[in-house]
């Protein structure tokens, strides 16, 4: 398989990743290796991708100042800032 | 006008059946991409080989496509349905704008998601369902790791381990909870589905190819700092994949008034007569939501749906479906594994312990009472992962059975998908 | 379970107006029953917001009411423990236009005892920095508080069954006895037990009980929607409403009525209300009241525009056609009590209520007199 070039940049918490148009924000991370995507409310407990199809809720980041999106469907657009 | 949510087999095969009936269809779906879960897929520009199997997914993609009375109506969310003097109303959300869908028939084909268990460790980053490891593979490319545990039970286990296999990940562990011997309990579905059992000789294949064994009769029963155990034994991995079949999504057939069902291993379906309608005229249902069953059965019914479909085959199909219910059953073994710290609600961090409290010193004498002290089930994901799990752990502490109306009332939601107050707000002053 | 079936007081209804007429009747020595047709907390204080509110009301017996219950929440705290989520908040009461018929309700309010601080443009923005610029004057209510409504039952009937309370769940009162007019005890779904007292707090069925006892109390529901968002980090910093929340508190109106009402909770979840409608226990959703108060939410805080939308749920407060609750001895059978009819004041009013009902019982000198409340104002043939 070959995969196309990741042409599209975003920043989560600050750093930058690259992702390949069509990928998600939560695929894009796993696939350079980062996956704690936040830590919970309470406990501070860190989560990661739990079902990957937007069921369980655990992979919520802020998108573009907005909360509590899935970032398992969330496809990556250029420029986007994602936060815990 | 037909409106069908859901973009997987059953709504698939029902679009390209009412259109090859000459009846204008509009097909909602919350993806990007056609296939609803089970045939996830990368971007066509990828230049992915097909798998054999996809042949059949790929032309009902070309059907849909190509069709002028299917619209498509991708990356919609459904989030409110209302009946009004037999039209049905869909409240969609697309690109942050609401629209209103109106139709006199609407088929319900909203799939189902993986049913998970709680166990010491099951929220940590690295454990995930087996339909996660799965979408990342088939829809992006990504593979979640590098060592993978699969286990839980069910055939779903098998496609995943060997995808992910052939992408290069090393599955150190296949655990599957229930024995082989159980296919005598499903001898007469193996028989009517002969495909199936190639199917399952394709995938035992595969496995001893890629070096895989089957490890039964056991399953994870902690995660911690890299570490799974299986009982006594320990082993090293980055990621655990573990699933228990699957839960169908039930919100907007609740929202709907539809009549709901408890099945004999504890599963919510949809009731819906031979022609697959629900008790509310007009509202059909087809596919995992009427009963797990696989692409197969979920075609048949959403052509029988859609008013022209084989039942002879949907019939065979149940068959095999209804047998695995006893091939690959859930034990409620899984209750007496948990301990007090173990979280029981992801979302709003409930542990048994806080359950235990609620029924012990707030006197919850029900699932309901003891959500409502605890907010397990209040959270993000209103319940989907735990509702069943928390009512199941009550009943146990409580020596009781989860009463049907319980499992019911955990699968209704009075929102089908989420909207944002803004977006509720601008409908207004919309006519809709 | 004991296998004593007498008690000094029996209190049919586990909400938060039983838990706290329960509670108070075991600190003054009675050995109680609670019971209840479902769960603890299971009708309209499990669809209630938590509010105990001094603001929304306008100088009579039910703001004195509300000035000593607020007091005894948090006294209740002292003895339960703090394990309901109280807190004194405090309410914003903004207007968007002419401010004087808020600034006027107001002064009457403060010359009745309430705590009431005038605030201008720039303090209320200070108070509430996400609140819309379009608004430039408030009424800050320190007194007005919060709690888990759920909770606080569930704990006061903790501390009852502690003091030697008993509590029943999933149990149907099916009649109430008495001779020569008082009341001797009841029967019910798990047995029959005896007492010269009985305390109605079913709240919205409460008439349903006086009937079982052969007297009469108009209550009627009124329904209402609350709107709960996904938990966020505190943006909203006391219960904030718009005036027209008190007018339509006040009102008699069967159509929908919608006021803004919008405040966050301990667990980051943000409540948005609030809307009457009288139809009847009809539960069904209603898709333009989401809309609505949706609308009327993010006029007041714009920045709610982007926050999802969790859940929403009804619930029917109970209310009696002059809008004063029903707390005191039947007219026509003594021994038997009613504390309901309370309609969205329920959770704020139920500690003082219970006072109330607990005093007179003991003989003891109220902390205000009753008689507004009197059931028999409704009674015919009442002295």
């Amino acid at each position: 398989m070959i995969q196309p070039n990741k042409s599209l940049t975003f920043t989560f918490n600050g750093e930058s990743f690259g992702a390949i148009p069509g990928q998600t924000i939560a695929a894009a991370l796993l696939q350079a290796g980062r996956s704690t995507l936040r830590t919970t409310r309470f406990n501070d407990e860190p989560r990661s991708i739990f079902c990957g199809i937007g069921i369980c809720w655990d992979c919520v980041v802020t998108v573009n100042g907005v909360s509590n999106q899935r970032s398992c469907l969330i496809e990556v657009s250029d420029g986007m800032v994602v936060k815990s | 006008m037909i409106a069908i949510i859901g973009a997987g087999p059953a709504g698939l095969a029902a679009a390209v059946t009412a259109a090859k009936k000459g009846e204008k269809v509009i097909l909602i779906d919350s993806s990007t991409r056609l296939g609803g879960q089970y045939w996830r897929h990368l971007p066509s520009n990828w230049n992915q080989k097909r798998l054999p199997y996809f042949a059949e997914a790929q032309e009902l993609f070309d059907q849909v496509l190509s069709s002028p009375l299917i619209t498509w109506y991708s990356n919609a969310h459904v989030w409110q349905a209302e009946k009004k003097n037999k039209i049905f109303y869909l409240y969609v959300l697309k690109n942050g704008v609401e629209e209103v869908i109106t139709a006199k028939k609407v088929i319900l084909a909203t799939g189902a998601y993986d049913r998970t268990l709680p166990f010491p460790g099951w929220t940590s980053p690295g454990v995930m369902t087996p339909g996660a490891a799965q979408a990342m593979l088939k829809t992006h490319g990504v593979l979640v790791g590098k060592k993978i545990v699969i286990a839980g039970t069910g055939p779903f286990l098998l496609p995943v381990a060997t995808g992910l296999a052939s992408a290069g990940a090393e599955i150190v562990a296949l655990l599957e909870a229930n024995k082989p011997w159980r296919w005598i309990l499903n001898v007469h579905g193996l028989l009517l589905n002969p495909s199936k059992i190639r199917e399952g000789i394709y995938y035992l294949k595969k496995l001893r190819s890629l070096g895989i064994s089957i490890q039964y009769g056991s399953t994870v029963t902690s995660f911690e700092a890299g570490i799974a155990k299986i009982g006594e034994k320990k082993i090293s991995c980055d990621v655990v994949a573990v699933g228990w079949g699957f839960v169908p999504e039930l919100s907007l057939a609740g929202i709907l008034g539809a009549k709901l069902k408890v099945e004999k291993d504890g599963t919510v379906v949809i009731d819906v007569n031979q022609n697959q309608e629900t008790s509310i005229q007009g509202l059909f249902a087809a596919g995992e939501s009427t009963g797990i069953g696989g692409s197969v059965l979920a075609i048949a019914e959403g052509e029988i749906a859609a008013g022209k479909g084989n039942r002879l085959t949907r019939w065979r199909a149940q068959v095999f479906a209804k047998g695995l219910q006893r091939v690959y059953p859930v034990s409620s073994r899984w209750l007496s594994s948990l301990n007090s710290e173990v979280t029981l609600c992801r979302c709003e961090e409930v542990r048994v312990s806080d359950i235990h409290s609620a029924i012990v010193e707030l006197g919850a004498q029900d699932g309901r009472s003891a959500k409502l002290l605890t907010r397990a089930g209040m959270g993000l994901c209103q319940g989907r992962v735990c509702g069943r799990n928390v009512s199941e752990v009550v009943a146990s502490q409580l020596s009781r059975e989860v009463p049907d109306q319980e499992r019911i009332a955990s699968a209704s939601r009075p929102l089908a998908g989420p909207i944002s107050l803004g977006e509720l707000g601008d409908g207004l002053g919309k006519k809709f | 379970m004991s296998a004593n079936t007498n008690f000094d007081a029996i209190v049919i209804g586990a909400g938060i107006v039983g838990a706290s007429s329960a509670l108070a009747l075991t600190n003054a020595g009675l050995r109680v029953l609670v019971l209840d047709r479902g769960a603890v907390a299971s009708g309209t204080t499990g669809a209630g917001e938590g509010n105990i509110l001094v603001s929304d009301k306008e100088p009579g017996p039910e703001l004195t009411l509300a000035l000593r219950s607020r007091d005894l929440w948090f006294e209740l705290r002292e003895d339960v423990g703090d394990s309901f989520e109280l807190e004194a908040k405090g309410g914003v009461v903004v207007s968007r236009g002419d401010d004087r018929q808020l600034k006027e309700f107001a002064e009457k309010q403060r010359f009745a005892g309430v705590d009431v601080r005038v605030v201008g443009d720039e303090e209320l923005h200070e108070l509430e920095p996400h609140l819309t610029p379009e608004v430039h004057s408030g009424i800050l209510y320190p007194q007005d508080a919060q709690c888990q409504p759920m909770l606080a039952a569930a704990q006061f009937l903790r501390i009852v069954r502690q003091r030697g309370g008993e509590i029943r769940t999933s149990a149907n009162v099916t009649n109430i006895f008495s001779a020569m007019g008082k009341v001797t005890g009841i029967e019910t779904s798990v047995g029959k037990f005896s007492t010269p007292i009985v305390v109605n707090a079913t709240g919205t069925w409460a008439g349903d009980i006086a009937k079982l006892a052969g007297t009469f109390l108009p209550i009627a529901p009124r329904k209402g929607f609350i709107l709960v968002t996904a938990p966020m980090p505190q943006i909203i910093n006391h219960k904030v409403y718009d005036s027209d929340y008190v007018a339509n508190v006040a009102s008699g109106e069967a159509d929908l009525q919608t006021s803004t009402v919008v405040e966050g909770t301990r667990s980051g979840t943000i409540l948005i209300g609030a809307s009457r409608e009288r139809i009847g226990f009809d539960g069904s959703m209603n898709i333009d009241v989401l809309r609505r108060l949706a609308a009327q939410a993010t006029s007041l805080f714009p920045i709610l525009r982007d926050v999802q939308l969790l859940r929403a749920y009804r619930g029917f407060r109970p209310y009696a056609p002059d809008h004063l609750p029903v707390i005191g001895e039947d007219s026509l059978i003594s021994g038997l009590w009613h504390s309901a009819g309370h309609e969205g004041a329920g959770i704020g009013l139920a500690p003082g209520s219970a006072r109330l009902i607990a005093d007179q019982i003991i003989g003891a000198e109220p902390f205000m007199d009753p008689t507004p409340f009197s059931p028999g104002r409704f009674q015919a043939g009442a002295a």
